[in-house]
């Protein structure tokens, strides 16, 4: 595929057959990048995190500690050994050497960026910073499989304190950072769960592209997001945090040390998804095959490009509240500490236009998962693929007008409720668009169900039930009754988990066979599957009753008459988790001794199927040309076939742009 | 047979680390063994001859190895709170239901102005008033207070009224010190109260002197330093 003519003097490489001129080759291709991996990361963050904190622990004076509003000495050394983690393992990993190399004027060949992109290193690449989208997309699977992992871990203990109804299993302390932890572990675990594995390993493919429009981008995304994920569980050691995912205003400014892991892991994983989201949208503008136009683009393409645009617009309003959060902690700022004439609504308002868009960011990727995976088992077109596109265009214009929803009782612009209250119900139509095109692509249809498809089973009916729940909270007369409650923290499971985490178990099991080469295990995986569902329907649908019953949210201890809702959901919780534990059974073994799986065994019509398993470096061989939507499956819609017939290649869409009845 | 083991192993290792983790956490984080009140004898009260209970608790200043601290947890924990003051032996505190009640304090640490001069009174006993260095006093001067013990009605519909607040006196400057630092003659305070039926309540002391934002940070929020459980048992 290539050809380097020198590794002297400035030469030049043959690229696909065109010639590109190069700089000099230093040494072997990789350069130091030969020499770093996860190991050296790990040993420099160590290392820097040890020394900053050092430096600052002789620097700082202890005269400082315990005033009114001074944090502790140990603080200023915590927030700096995390600075000096970040940028340690950052550096140890080799994230800085590409800017380092064009800087000091050796800018890397197009053989250091092959070394880079992880060619003929075997497993080794995946413990590097490797460029290649394939090689970042099973990095994403295993690190948001771990953190999935240390979310579900906590909520089993959550439920484990509340099923134990008057006896204390945890400290209140530990119970309360248990809670915050689990909270803000999940929400980076649902939004990175589609997005990064799936975003990164198969869009590019599936838009016929041979790699990212910046791997370099890529692969820091992915490390930035370690760096911060450690930094999350770190603050488990110092305190924890104790005041929910949100860390309301002034409870954050009260809380331990843990505060400021919390601070920093937004702060780096905003800059991580920012990056990651800017990488997506660039690819997917920029890099589609001749001939994808929009009506011809896979609607998980226009799933992850909207959850990308979401994700940009919203993540530094929250990523600002919490730069804003630190200086008021460490440097005695007053944006939000009420006493001294800050605000918590600015803190709140700035927290939710993240807080809900995030929603949308979680739920869009998983819905078009769901829309992708249905036309391949049912064999038939999607029943409108341009209600779907507007469904997905009505989520993303809607989804920065409804934040204040969840404000509504905090006495914050009362005059704004009912607006807030009308584009919250307004957005239900384009979900709604989204629902009715799953449904109604069953129609007619011949159903092939396979392990994949019991998924999106699972994500309808869930997101059905978190839907009309979720109207009831958008009602201010009657979120009025249901805030701050149970029922709230049953509906978004239904939401985030039921159909977030299923639509994700059926893109893994979907997308399983060319990310791995076998088949996950469809008896084994559907056990897990149902398994899950099982646990829960009970574990939730409980929590709905504890909720109407009154029961506030994040509490420790309660009345007894929420004791038999509680019991019911923590065995479904232990369910839901026997049920994970079972579904993850499955991945392990059908990556190591799983049936062997054909490039394209689901008979896809879409790009990423086209290509051999496992997937060479470069994709494809010759960059394919698109001539039909994705999803012409069996016999097409008369109305269609018939307008084909006429037209060629050209669809009803093109019709109408040209005018032609 | 070898799907089975791998889905067996998960489930297995899977429920080990979760439980692992669990009991470490639990353990890691128990309080020390509750105070028990014991009776001394019987007292005359509005409601009758009621048997009479008593308990002891001292507040110390975290400034000597003299009077080690209680558990933090962790040591980073252990790090944070040093410094910090605190109840001791215990903070669950363990009385009998339909009982005369008295709570005698020795307070070591020194104090101020404290925020909410509610507090600054004395809530709940028998006679609205307790003993502090000999004297009956109801209330005592908002800018010298130390700490306060206040126990709180729990959110339990089924739960019986109980609430107490007692300030507790700060120490001068200028008070004179053992080898230790602490005053060789501290505050002595006593509060005597009736309790109803059985029940379960927090308390805590309501004069922020913790970490952070109003100093309700650090030991505050923690059981076992400014912070505690007080069952009334049947």
């Amino acid at each position: 595929m290539t050809t380097a003519t020198s590794t002297l003097e400035a030469s030049s490489s043959t690229v696909f057959g065109v010639e590109v001129p190069q700089p000099p080759q230093h040494g072997k291709p990789g350069g130091i990048m030969r020499h770093l991996n996860f190991g050296t990361g790990l040993l420099t963050g160590i290392v820097f995190a040890v020394a900053a904190g050092w430096i600052t622990s002789a620097l700082s004076s202890s005269s400082a500690t315990n005033d009114t509003f001074a944090p502790t000495e140990p603080e200023y050394i915590y927030l700096a050994g995390l600075i000096g983690w970040v940028i340690g393992f950052m550096l140890g990993m080799g994230a800085f050497v590409g800017p380092l190399r064009w800087v000091t004027g050796r800018d890397l060949t197009h053989a250091d960026a092959e070394y880079m992109a992880g060619k003929d290193l075997g497993i080794r690449r995946y413990f590097k910073f490797t460029t290649d989208h394939k090689v970042v997309g099973i990095q994403y699977l295993v690190v948001v499989l771990g953190i999935l992992g240390l979310g579900g871990l906590l909520a089993m203990l959550i439920r484990t304190e509340l099923g134990a109804t008057w006896t204390e299993v945890f400290s209140p302390t530990f119970y309360n950072t248990i809670i915050g932890t689990h909270g803000i572990a999940m929400v980076i675990g649902m939004i990175v769960v589609m997005s990064g594995p799936v975003g990164n390993f198969i869009v590019p493919m599936m838009i016929g592209a041979r790699d990212m429009a910046f791997p370099r981008l890529n692969a820091l995304s992915l490390w930035l997001l370690v760096a911060a994920v450690v930094c999350l569980i770190s603050s488990m050691f110092v305190g924890g945090i104790q005041d929910g995912w949100s860390v309301y205003y002034p409870l954050a400014a009260q809380a331990p040390p843990g505060m400021l892991g919390y601070q920093l892991t937004i702060i780096v994983f905003a800059v991580s998804t920012g990056i990651a989201s800017v990488n997506l949208m660039t690819t997917i503008l920029t890099m589609r095959a001749k001939g994808m136009t929009w009506s011809r683009t896979p609607i998980l393409v226009f799933g992850v490009f909207a959850a990308s645009l979401m994700g940009l617009y919203a993540f530094p309003f929250y990523q600002y509240s919490q730069i804003l959060a630190l200086t008021d902690r460490i440097w005695d700022t007053v944006f939000f500490n009420p006493v001294q004439g800050g605000s918590v609504w600015l803190y709140e308002n700035l927290f939710w236009l993240l807080g809900h868009p995030e929603v949308y960011v979680i739920l869009i990727p998983s819905m078009a998962v769901a829309l992708e995976i249905m036309p391949v088992f049912l064999r038939r077109p999607l029943f409108s693929f341009n209600f779907a596109v507007a469904g997905i265009v009505g989520v993303v214009a809607l989804s920065g007008l409804v934040w204040a929803h969840h404000m509504y009782m905090t006495g914050w612009a009362p005059a704004v409720n009912y607006p807030f209250m009308l584009s919250t119900e307004m957005i239900s139509i384009p979900v709604g668009f989204l629902v009715l095109v799953a449904i109604g692509t069953f129609w007619r249809a011949t159903v092939w169900t396979r392990l994949p498809l019991m998924a999106i089973y699972a994500v309808v009916f869930n997101k059905m039930i978190g839907g009309v729940t979720g109207v009831y909270l958008s009602d201010v007369p009657a979120d009025q009754y249901f805030h701050g409650s149970m029922f709230v923290v049953a509906h978004f499971h239904y939401m985030l988990m039921g159909a977030g985490l299923f639509g994700a178990m059926g893109g893994i099991a979907f997308y399983f066979p060319k990310m791995t080469g076998r088949i996950l295990d469809e008896r084994i995986g559907s056990i897990g599957l149902w398994t899950a569902f099982a646990g829960f329907q009970i574990t939730f649908g409980s929590m709905f009753v504890a909720g109407l019953q009154g029961q506030p949210r994040r509490v420790l201890q309660f009345d007894d008459m929420f004791n038999i809702s509680n019991w019911i959901s923590t065995i479904g919780a232990y369910v839901i988790g026997i049920g994970m534990l079972i579904f993850l059974a499955a991945i392990i073994y059908s990556w190591r001794s799983g049936e062997v799986a054909s490039s394209n065994p689901w008979g896809s019509k879409s790009l990423e199927w086209q290509t051999p398993t496992p997937v060479p470096l470069e994709n494809f061989a010759v960059l394919p040309v698109v001539t039909e939507r994705p999803y012409n499956y069996g016999v097409p819609d008369p109305y269609e076939a018939e307008l084909e017939a006429e037209d060629g290649d050209r669809t009803s869409d093109d019709r109408e742009r040209a005018g032609v009845s | 047979m070898k799907r089975l083991l791998v889905t067996l192993a998960s489930v297995v290792l899977g429920i080990a680390v979760v439980v692992g983790i669990g009991l470490v956490a639990s353990v890691s984080g128990a309080e020390p063994d509750a105070i028990v009140a014991k009776q001394v004898g019987t007292k005359s009260t509005p409601k009758g001859e009621l048997p009479h209970y008593e308990v002891h608790l001292d507040v110390y200043p975290n400034s000597s190895a003299a009077v080690p601290p209680p558990s933090a947890g962790t040591p980073i924990n252990a790090e944070l709170l040093s410094g910090q003051p605190f109840y001791k032996p215990s903070t669950s505190i363990q009385v009998p239901a339909n009982s005369v009640v008295t709570i005698h304090f020795t307070q070591y640490d020194s104090g101020g102005q404290i925020y909410n001069p509610y507090f600054a009174k004395v809530h709940g006993s028998m006679d609205g008033t307790m003993t502090w260095n000999g004297k009956q006093v109801s209330e005592i001067k908002s800018s010298e207070v130390g700490h306060t013990f206040t126990v709180h009605q729990f959110p339990e519909s089924t739960q019986p009224y109980l609430f107490l607040s007692v300030p507790l006196p700060m120490n001068p400057a200028n008070a004179k010190t053992d080898s230790n630092g602490y005053p060789v003659d501290p505050q002595k305070i006593s509060v005597t109260f009736i309790t109803g039926e059985a029940g379960t309540y927090v308390w805590n002391c309501e004069f922020p002197c913790g970490d952070m934002y109003q100093e309700f940070g650090g030991p505050m929020q923690q059981r076992g330093w400014m912070a505690g459980t007080f069952e009334v048992v049947a």
